[in-house]
Parts: structure tokens; C-alpha cells; sequence
């Protein structure tokens, strides 16, 4: 299939670097996300002097009453690029959702457009003191007027009714999650800078765990924490002079549904409807299709969502992702099982939003995953957020 | 010490004759002046026709439901709900049009035996002198 995207394999992620994922950094946010970027122009090859553009998706996901500071609780790209002291020819933040996709797809257009040489992708996440969605609110003013009287609020909430209606619709129980759970824990386990590391999760455990929103227990919702990772982006023909083999980009999608909703109403048919479109969008895009991924990395922040990307990538009809679950299809230890995990995921890692899905298509794609490389490794898939509001980035080895 | 009191609506220009609607127990929902469509929440525009005049009027609607999908919440993360928990709150999707959503509490206690499909109706928690919040209840099978 031949690719629409111009820019098909002609920007490279060239380094990174990831600081520990912590429930509460002992370092302010802004501190640590300067310390990553560091270490990432490091691990480029780079000084801070070359890189000349800033991307990311700085939102603060929570519906709590905490205060949004540049720095602190947020960080965004001018800040970052302030306080190395650069002046940069590029800096941009991805407004929607999937802030992955959308930040690495602004660093890809500003490359392979001559905007900047070398661009800088971060995202910095933020676990504030005390509950992370509490919210004192005692009037509700605006589009929270139409929900919050009725106790209708936050994400919890949200992702629990499109996923009692994928159960009810589908025939399908809460046990199958399990699979889930237990795959994102056995990777995130093995992962020396997860917030999980050496902790796996037993289906017993998920299953025992405490009901938030009914059907969605604790451990269906990836930890809130602090954490920041760091990738740096150049052309294919700049990275080829650089210390590491480049991953390159082959193509990225993104949607939005076009259907007027109460405030966070997800239904399971707009997820479905939109997303497919995304899938589609990405099959055009990168020229590849479902049987030319060897490491489709799910997005998973809440669990639902690894069903509704097996779906609507096509990685399994519509309705049986429950069931191809349940049969070890996402174990990536079987010889047959589909790795959409093996990079712990964010049930895995802690909330690092689509950050453990792009750094697991790097650091296997760039060979640079140490013990736990995969023998296939050359088309990555980095899925973040719901596939109607999210997206998701294809790389290949370079 | 008085216990933490639930969120009260903040009726604005656009909304106020729902608030109004509600306080008298009568659910009225927003429909265009030029393609008639049913809209909730109101919005600036229509999402129907994309009318950059819709002049919306709130109209009364039957409160006749189906349930779409369903939750049953075990924690609050807003103030004055914990003495309820658990309790149930229903995606429905109203008679009057395909695919018109809201979300509302059951009020029929700990249900365990809901279906998508189960018909509610309308009906009302007043929270407040002239404050009501829209709900829902099962119909009689």
C-alpha cells in the first residue's frame, strides 16, 4: 500500500531519557522534567545549543481542584525551553487529547518542514497532594451544570459506562480484565523505572480490588505519579552522523468525534465510530496495515481501552477482544501472544499517559531494550488515549 | 458540623428556563428553530444543522427513557454524595429522538437486575426550595 504521509520515514527519534516514576518526586515537576531533557540531549549525542524546537501536550488530567502551575503541576514546552536557555525557532503544545500522538506529529511536521533541526519531545506528569480527582465544588456553573448536580463527574465515571455497555452488549464479565491486568503488572514489573517494578498483580488481587465505578475497580485506572520522559527528534539523514540507531517515524492519526455530548459522556458507539476512522486514517497514513505491526503498543490508562484498540486496529472482530484476551492473545511471552503490553503500559508503569507505548516502540525498535529485547522488532505502534479522541504514532526501525 | 451539601446547578442565560423546567419537575430539553432537532446540553450553535441562529427553545419532553448503559458508584469525588453510595446513575437515551443522551441517577435504590433497554421515566430530587435535579426511575415492566 503506498503511504499519504509526505514525511514517511524521514524523522528519527535519536535518544531519550526517562526519570523514575515516583507516587511524589522528591524534585519540583519543572525540576525534573530540566534534569530529563538534559539527560536526553545527552543521550542524543547533543548539546542543549543544537536543539531548536519544543513540542508536548502539557495537560494536567485530573478533575480535581488543583492549581495548573507552569513548572509545578504542569510543564510546557516554553517553560522547558526557558529554563534551558533557548531561544527556540519552534515551540508548540498539542491541545487535544492523545498528547503523545499530537506532540510527536507537531515535532515530525516542524522537521520535515525545515522548521527545527532538533526538536525536543517531553511530557512531565504530575500526582498533586491529595486526591488526585477531589473536587470541594459547591456550585456547578458552565457545562459542569449539566452532570456534576447529579454526581456525574470525572473520568472514573466516564470510562464505566461505555465499558458496562461494551460487558452488556458483548456478553462479556469483568473476569476477562484480569488478563489485562496481569500482563501490564508482569512487564511493569520488569521495568527498573516503573512505579510497579517488582510488584506484579495476580487476577485474584485484580479481582478482589475495590469497586470505584462499578464496573471499574482500582486497578483499573493506571496510578496517579510523578514522571517525565524526554525524546529528541531530528531527520533521518542528521541521525545517521548520531550515537544510536534511529527509529523512524512512518506515520501518525488522530480524530475527534463530531457528536454534541454532555460533558466526559464517552459512549461505547462514538469510541467505536471515531476510532475506527483513526485506524483507518493510520493504515493510510504509514501504508502499513494490522499484519505488519510486530509490537502494536496499546494504550491502557484505563483498561476498556485495550479492548477498544484491539477492535478498532483490527487485531481482533468487534465484541471478542474480552475473549481474545482471556485465550493469552496479549501474552508477550507466547511465541503467538501479541505484545500490545510488553512495555508495562500506564496500568503498568504508573500514569505516564502514552509515554510507556512510545518508549517501549524506541527502546525495542532501537535495540536498546537490554534483557527484555525482542527477537521482532521493526514496526512499532504507540497507541495514547481513546481511539475517538486519542491517536497513535508508527515507527520503524532505522 | 453540617454535612457537605451536594453541587447546586448555576442556572445562566442559556440554561435557565431547564432550571426553571426542572424546579416545576418538568424535564425540558433545547430544540433548534430551524431543523427541530432536540440538543443537550444547549449549545452556541446547532450540532444538528450547524445553525449559527438556532433560537433554541426549551420544549417539554415526555421524560419517557430507555437505558443505554449504567454505573454504580461506590466513591464520590464531589462533596455531599457519600451518605448515597452506592448509588446508580444511567446513561438513558430519550424517546424523542435517536441517540438523545442524558445521565441521571436511578432512583430505585440498589438495583442489581438492569438490561440495556429497561424503559424509565423522568423524575426529580429536589435538592433545595426551587432547586430539583432530573433523575431517573424504572417504569413497571
Amino acid at each position: 500500500m503506498k503511504a499519504r504521509f509526505a514525511a514517511r520515514d524521514q524523522v528519527a527519534i535519536v535518544g531519550y531519557a526517562h526519570s523514575q516514576v515516583e507516587r511524589h518526586a522528591p524534585q519540583p515537576l519543572g525540576a525534573l522534567a530540566l534534569d530529563t531533557a538534559q539527560q536526553a540531549i545527552a543521550d542524543a549525542g547533543l548539546t542543549v545549543a543544537q536543539i531548536d524546537g519544543f513540542t508536548t501536550g502539557a495537560l494536567f488530567p485530573t478533575a480535581g481542584a488543583h492549581a495548573i502551575q507552569d513548572g509545578v503541576s504542569i510543564v510546557s514546552s516554553n517553560w522547558l525551553a526557558e529554563h534551558l536557555g533557548v531561544n527556540p525557532r519552534y515551540a508548540a503544545g498539542f491541545q487535544g487529547y492523545g498528547q503523545i500522538p499530537g506532540a510527536v506529529s507537531l515535532a515530525v511536521n516542524a522537521i520535515a518542514s525545515g522548521t527545527a533541526d532538533y526538536v525536543l519531545v517531553h511530557r512531565a506528569l504530575h500526582n498533586p497532594a491529595g486526591r488526585y480527582h477531589d473536587n470541594p465544588m459547591s456550585a456547578a456553573a458552565g457545562a459542569m451544570q449539566w452532570t456534576a448536580p447529579q454526581g456525574y463527574f470525572g473520568p472514573l465515571a466516564m470510562i464505566a459506562l461505555p465499558y458496562n455497555e461494551y460487558l452488556q452488549r458483548h456478553g462479556a464479565t469483568r473476569d476477562a480484565m484480569a488478563s489485562v491486568l496481569v500482563e501490564a503488572r508482569k512487564n511493569g514489573a520488569r521495568i527498573p523505572w516503573s512505579y510497579w517494578h517488582e510488584q506484579p498483580l495476580t487476577a485474584e488481587e485484580y479481582l478482589a480490588a475495590p469497586m470505584i465505578d462499578d464496573p471499574i475497580c482500582r486497578y483499573d485506572c493506571d496510578i496517579p505519579v510523578d514522571g517525565v520522559a524526554a525524546f529528541i527528534f531530528t531527520s533521518a539523514e542528521r541521525a545517521k552522523d548520531l550515537p544510536h540507531r534511529p527509529v523512524l517515524v512512518s506515520g501518525y492519526a488522530t480524530g475527534h468525534p463530531t457528536v454534541r455530548r454532555l460533558p466526559t459522556h464517552w459512549p461505547l458507539d462514538d469510541i467505536m465510530t471515531t476510532g475506527f476512522e483513526t485506524a483507518r486514517r493510520l493504515w493510510e497514513q504509514s501504508g502499513i496495515g494490522p499484519e505488519d505491526v510486530d509490537l502494536p503498543q496499546l494504550y491502557d490508562g484505563f483498561s476498556p481501552f485495550v479492548y477498544f484498540w484491539l477492535e478498532v486496529l483490527g487485531f481482533c472482530p468487534q465484541g471478542h477482544a474480552h475473549e481474545f484476551v482471556q485465550n493469552g492473545g496479549i501474552d508477550s511471552d507466547l511465541p503467538g501472544g501479541l505484545p500490545v503490553l510488553s512495555g508495562g503500559g500506564a496500568l503498568g508503569n504508573g500514569r505516564m499517559h502514552g509515554v510507556p507505548q512510545m518508549l517501549e516502540c524506541y527502546l525495542q525498535l532501537s535495540g536498546r531494550a537490554g534483557e527484555r529485547q525482542r527477537a521482532r522488532a521493526t514496526v512499532g505502534l504507540a497507541c495514547h488515549s481513546s481511539p475517538h479522541f486519542g491517536g497513535a504514532v508508527v515507527y520503524r526501525a532505522g | 458540623m453540617t454535612a457537605p451539601v451536594r453541587p447546586v446547578p448555576v442556572p445562566d442565560d442559556a440554561s435557565a428556563p431547564y432550571w426553571e423546567g426542572a424546579a416545576a419537575h418538568v424535564l425540558k430539553v433545547a430544540r433548534c428553530a430551524r431543523c427541530h432537532a432536540f440538543t443537550i446540553p444547549i449549545d452556541i450553535v446547532c450540532p444538528h444543522c450547524h445553525s449559527t441562529d438556532p433560537a433554541f427553545a426549551f420544549e417539554a419532553v415526555s421524560g419517557r427513557a430507555t437505558i443505554r448503559s449504567w454505573t454504580i458508584v461506590h466513591q464520590s469525588f464531589l462533596p455531599g454524595f457519600d451518605d448515597d453510595l452506592p448509588f446508580v446513575l444511567a446513561d438513558v437515551e430519550l424517546v424523542e429522538q435517536p441517540d438523545l443522551r442524558m445521565i441521571g441517577r436511578l432512583l430505585d435504590g440498589s438495583v442489581t437486575a438492569l438490561q440495556i433497554g429497561d424503559s424509565v421515566r423522568v423524575a426529580f430530587e429536589d435538592l433545595a426550595p426551587g432547586v430539583a435535579i432530573p433523575a431517573f426511575t424504572l417504569e413497571e415492566p
